[in-house]
């Protein structure tokens, strides 16, 4: 009601005078996104068909940095390899830290014990700068001098320690850990705040009608989280697909043991900053795994929505 | 509140399967105040004291550890460094977005739907795809290793702050604006004198949340502040522990540096930075 109040006053009464104020306002921020968020990336798509190493002339490419980035036979295995982390990242998300956030909210919904401590403790180390999550990671996990195999040794031997991230069967896994430990609160909070508009007359109307616990969760709570919902996995799909602190932070550079951990964003750092510690530097090439990421955003980001859209459809408050 | 009714009757006798998971998550988070209070702890330890007693209480208090690396190491230009970039960032970033988002929610103009389409592409295409161009640019105009080249960079990634602006401003009540006009006052005067101190509450939130994102981030320093008299502190802390053996008993005072700041605010202000993560996301 209030907004369409203020709509038809906007309408009405607004525009009569100083109409040209607005330019002053936009300018700025205009000139400022325009020059440097927008620009920039359609700069990458440009030098993505050159060869050019920042200096000197610009040789016109063709399609060659794409080429050599998907057919090559050292650089597809290395650029493949990250992707497939990637995606592997975001099945993660998927199946594991999305089902967790909205659980975790869903408890602190429906006010387990101690709620309002839990949820203050698991949102906490959102505000944690990832170079210190790094270093949390050295003290627990450290072959030599973690808590982890402190414990470890204590109660089984020193035989029974683990390598951790040393250990290419354990290092996704425990940056999978690294990441639910970080960053579950932002995506939980989002999933909580949807829930908190969920109106209490139809929770009510559920309790009266007998819903159990799990029917009230699946048939009323769930069904409302479209929005959170789509902002969530459009959020985690970005995130996951230029993922880039936590794997360099754990493990370098290179992606750790066996590359395990490498993501297309550190191949892509490599290749666009690394110049003196791995060689070649190249703007057309490094611009070319830009745009190859910029595509797969917008593939994913585009299914996604497809997706959702079914179900965001029926229900469409906001 | 019917709503608060209900909770409250379930609250008095919560089931078993609640107190199980509330149990869990209570022993979960004994993990962060242990690692930082760990960590806050152990910055006060001597040398000696840390290599045989890692985690536990100091045995004697010392400030050896922080002179070490605020003096001699150089944390203190990190420090400073760190809160100058962030000052500096949000100064700029709260006054650009917020004007944007006033012109885009408050005049009516042809392309207007087209402009706030345009303003939330990079919540779409993170600032890190053109961050290559960026760096030519940035480099060009001698703004790389220059916090205020990259406070630009900060302010230039408005999508977000401009939206939850936008959102804000869409709901201001007219007559406010309106009786200033009558009397005569400019567009600017009134969106500095009545719009700006109205709008306080939905500024504490966007500059909470992008305090805490500026001052923890770490790939835009890692790559436009490469000498060491511009790192931030992250990059600081990341230099130690990439080495921590060498470092370890300054790595302790230095990621406490880094921590208090964070952790004091987030103790204060964390509904609002809530607040400014979940303001405009969930309504799309």
């Amino acid at each position: 009601m209030r907004q369409s109040f203020a709509y038809f006053c906007l309408e009405r009464r607004m525009p009569v005078r100083k109409k040209k104020a607005y330019i002053g306002f936009i300018a700025p921020g205009f000139i400022i996104y325009t020059i440097l968020m927008i620009v920039p990336i359609a700069c990458a798509v440009y030098f993505s068909f050159f060869e050019w190493s920042g200096i000197g002339p610009m040789k016109f490419a063709g399609l060659d940095n794409f080429k050599k980035l998907f057919f090559d036979a050292r650089m597809s295995k290395i650029f493949f390899n990250a992707l497939k982390n990637n995606i592997k990242y975001l099945v993660c998300v998927l199946l594991i830290i999305t089902p967790l956030q909205i659980f975790f909210a869903y408890m602190i919904y429906i006010k387990i014990p101690c709620h309002k401590y839990i949820r203050m403790m698991l949102f906490l180390p959102y505000v944690i700068s990832t170079s210190i999550v790094g270093f949390f990671a050295i003290i627990m996990l450290d072959p030599n001098i973690g808590v982890g195999n402190s414990i470890i040794g204590a109660l089984f031997g020193n035989k029974a320690k683990l390598a951790w991230l040393g250990d290419p069967a354990m290092v996704f896994k425990i940056f999978v850990m690294v990441v639910i430990w970080q960053c579950i609160g932002s995506g939980m909070m989002i999933f909580y705040a949807d829930m908190q508009e969920i109106p209490s007359e139809i929770i009510e109307a559920s309790i009266i009608d007998g819903a159990g616990g799990w029917t009230r969760f699946s048939k009323v709570v769930f069904p409302s989280l479209s929005a959170s919902f789509s902002t969530n996995i459009t959020l985690s799909v970005i995130y996951a697909l230029t993922m880039f602190d936590i794997p360099y932070i754990l493990v370098g550079p290179q992606g750790g043991v066996n590359n395990k951990i490498d993501f297309v964003n550190m191949v892509f750092y490599r290749y666009a900053f690394g110049g003196t510690y791995f060689g070649e530097t190249s703007i057309g090439f490094g611009s070319s795994i830009s745009v190859t990421m910029f595509i797969i955003i917008l593939t994913f980001s585009f299914v996604t929505r497809k997706l959702l859209k079914g179900r965001a459809g029926r229900e469409d408050r906001g | 509140m019917n709503a608060k009714r209900i909770k409250r009757r379930k609250l008095k006798r919560p089931g078993p399967g609640k107190i199980i998971v509330s149990v869990i998550l209570v022993i979960y988070s004994f993990l962060a105040i242990f690692l930082i209070g760990n960590t806050i702890l152990s910055s006060f330890k001597t040398k000696s004291d840390l290599i045989n007693n890692t985690i536990g209480w100091p045995r004697e208090f010392t400030l050896e550890n922080f002179r070490i690396v605020l003096v001699d190491d150089g944390f203190l230009r990190c420090l400073f460094n760190s809160v100058f970039l962030v000052g500096i960032s949000l100064l700029l970033l709260i006054a650009v977005s917020s004007m944007t988002a006033y012109g885009l929610a408050q005049y009516r103009f042809k392309g207007r739907a087209a402009l706030q389409t345009y303003f939330l592409v990079g919540l779409m295409f993170p600032i890190q795809l053109g961050i290559l161009p960026l760096y030519i640019m940035l480099s060009r105009a001698h703004l790389t290793n220059n916090l205020f080249g990259l406070a630009l960079i900060y302010t230039a990634n408005m999508s977000f702050p401009v939206f939850v602006f936008t959102k804000f401003f869409n709901e201001l009540p007219i007559e406010v604006i309106e009786s200033a006009r009558v009397d005569g006052a400019g567009e600017f005067q009134i969106f500095g004198r009545i719009i700006a101190p109205i709008s306080k509450p939905v500024i504490a939130t966007v500059a909470l949340l992008n305090f805490v994102t500026i001052w923890n981030d770490f790939y835009m320093p890692l790559v436009f502040l490469t000498k060491s008299s511009v790192k931030t502190l992250t990059l600081g802390v990341y230099t130690y522990t990439a080495n921590f053996l060498a470092n370890w008993n300054k790595v302790f005072a230095a990621a406490t540096v880094a921590l208090i700041p964070v952790i004091i605010v987030y103790l204060l202000f964390s509904d609002q930075i809530v607040a400014g993560l979940t303001g405009g996301a969930v309504k799309g």
